[in-house]
């Protein structure tokens, strides 16, 4: 797909696990999992909000567009 | 699930056993029907040409043959329908909304078209050996319920797989 999700980078940039994450937003380990992985095929807004207010960040650093070669 | 829809769904589930106990039955009166046709035919003969139902009782066999024949055939295909239909049944006590219950309405579908099909030369041939007017001559030909029932098949299984698609990108999405 040609949306990346930078999750991953995000997380060990602040030095925090994906179990620390789904804590304190209350999302499943199960669906961060998913959307860590690139295998999500839409996110909801709540959820983008909740995971930029914890991680402190914009949408932008999340998300990211890779046109496919 | 609520419980009239559990209920419903195991009503369902016992009336689609009972049809195929009356499919088995019949293929056992088909089987039953092939063999007298063979082993007593000139009592059959006889007996069809006191009913004044038939228009040559003697010259009758081949067609009864074929008759029963194209019987079995639809009996195959209602078993084929009955089987599916059980499947989409038990489905429905989880998720039903997936892509094989689309397929399998899809394969209903053409089931009931191969059905329509076989009561096209099953109702020629009974016209063919009884007088118009009794009752064995009504016997297969067009059928708008059968039609109505394909579209029902075809439209659910479109239904369906949209269904299933929906279902899998809300399944996606985090």
């Amino acid at each position: 797909m040609a949306i990346v999700v930078k999750l991953d980078d995000l997380l060990h940039a602040r030095r925090m696990t994906l179990t620390d994450l789904s804590d304190r937003i209350g999302i499943t380990l199960a669906n961060l999992s998913i959307l860590k992985t690139g295998k999500a095929k839409a996110m909801r807004f709540s959820t983008l909000e909740a995971i930029c207010t914890e991680l402190e960040c914009q949408p932008g650093d999340l998300l990211a567009f890779e046109a496919d070669s | 699930m609520p419980k009239t829809h559990s209920t419903l769904l195991g009503v369902t589930r016992g009336l689609l056993w009972l049809m195929l106990a009356l499919v088995a039955v019949l293929f056992l009166f088909v089987i039953g029907v092939g063999a007298a046709l063979i082993v007593i035919w000139p009592e059959i003969a006889a007996e069809a040409k006191n009913s004044q139902v038939f228009l040559d009782a003697d010259a009758m066999r081949p067609q009864l043959f074929a008759l029963l024949g194209f019987f079995a055939a639809v009996l195959a295909a209602a078993l084929y329908i009955l089987r599916k239909l059980q499947a989409l049944v038990a489905s429905a006590a989880g998720d039903p909304f997936i892509p094989a219950n689309a397929d399998r309405l899809r394969h209903i579908g053409w089931a009931l078209v191969a059905v329509q099909l076989l009561a096209l030369p099953l109702g020629s041939i009974a016209r063919g050996i009884a007088v118009p007017t009794s009752q064995f001559a009504d016997m297969g030909g067009i059928n708008l319920n059968g039609i109505l029932s394909i579209l029902l098949a075809f439209v659910l299984a479109a239904v369906f797989e949209k269904g299933a698609a929906m279902r899998a990108d809300l399944e996606g999405t985090v």
